[in-house]
């Protein structure tokens, strides 16, 4: 990615998350959105954060290309965020299961 | 989480309460930081306009998906991954208007700039304060996230070229992306939005540019909206009636 190219991400990227994060405090602060709006909007987190997931893991190498090592610690990470509720413990036991696995094969 | 009976922990500019309540939300976030600052070094982005999106656009998840979606996917798919995963910024921002339309101008426009979910998830809870107070457990709050955040990132990144290959630390986003999407399910719809989402991102694999993302996105949100409609529909049709009056 060119500099230049990188600075309009980075410059779209700063400038939307700022209206995101401040739009409805500085335009709307005494009105309400609709009720099915707002539920709406609770569920973009998990959706999008669940499309990035698969993504980043099979990547453009295709689904017949993904580690064993990968999928297994993916699992094992998710059951660890899971039963832990902090994402510490995801990162150590999902690189800890990589190495071990790494490790054996 | 700690509550004084009127809401308030004494005078000064920090508030010790919101120093207090942020330590356990904080600290799951540095290691977060780090793995950021690790994908720093390995962007396709140059690596000082990858750093800044610490300090400029201060989102976790966003930059991580920047800086790794940068140099694999077009310009503009990687703006819309950033600003999609961050529209969930709106409703921290609908939720926290009424109580931000107290405090001075100054606050109004560079509070938000913050409100991240962290800060969001303490904030909330602290709506019943009087403006000054509210603004400086609030401040309190967010700027030590952000200076914590400021220093872990570039740790990483100084970190990250010392680490060798064979630890993969490659696979570290995709780990931590699974994390926080388990993190951000609290209802069944989230779920089903979550999984539909997950499924239609793999389904659509091929896409160029990585639009898989956004098409999975969409139809996360959609079949989570639909999945609502049901549960509520069904929560009203299990509901007992009033007994009806016998007609005379």
């Amino acid at each position: 990615m060119s500099t230049t190219a990188a600075l309009v991400a980075l410059a779209c990227g700063a400038i939307g998350t700022y209206f995101a994060r401040s739009g409805l405090i500085l335009l709307l602060a005494d009105r309400a959105l609709p009720a099915s709006v707002e539920r709406a909007l609770q569920n973009v987190g998990p959706a999008v954060l669940a499309a990035l997931t698969i993504n980043l893991a099979v990547g453009s190498r295709g689904l017949g290309e993904v580690e064993f090592i990968e999928v297994a610690a993916l699992i094992v990470a998710g059951l660890v965020t899971v039963w832990r509720r902090n994402l510490i413990w995801t990162f150590v036991v999902g690189m800890a299961t990589i190495w071990m696995l790494g490790a054996l094969t | 989480m700690t509550e004084t009976p009127h809401g308030t922990t004494g005078r000064g500019i920090v508030d010790r309460q919101a120093l207090t309540d942020i330590i356990p939300l904080a600290i799951p976030a540095i290691p977060f930081g780090f793995i950021v600052g690790l994908a720093v070094t390995e962007s396709a982005m140059p690596q000082w306009v990858a750093w800044l999106t610490a300090p400029l656009i201060f989102a976790g998840a966003a930059q991580l998906a920047m800086i790794t979606l940068a140099g694999a996917a077009s310009l503009w798919a990687v703006i819309t991954a950033v600003l999609v995963i961050n529209i969930r910024h709106v409703m921290y921002s609908a939720a926290l208007a009424p109580t931000f339309r107290k405090q001075p101008r100054w606050m109004r426009r560079v509070g938000p700039f913050l409100l991240v979910d962290q800060t969001f998830a303490l904030a909330s809870l602290q709506t019943h304060r009087a403006p000054a107070d509210f603004r400086r457990y609030y401040l309190t709050v967010a700027v030590t996230l952000y200076a914590v955040w400021n220093v872990v990132v570039p740790l990483g990144m100084l970190v990250g070229p010392v680490v060798p290959e064979s630890w993969r630390l490659d696979l570290a986003p995709p780990i931590m992306f699974a994390g926080l999407t388990l993190l951000a399910i609290k209802k069944i719809p989230a779920a089903v939005a979550a999984m539909v989402g997950g499924f239609v991102s793999l389904a659509t694999i091929d896409l160029r540019d990585r639009l898989g993302i956004a098409v999975g996105a969409i139809a996360g949100v959609i079949a989570g909206a639909i999945a609502e409609q049901i549960i509520e529909r069904r929560a009203c049709t299990a509901r007992p009636r009033p007994p009806q009056e016998p007609l005379r």
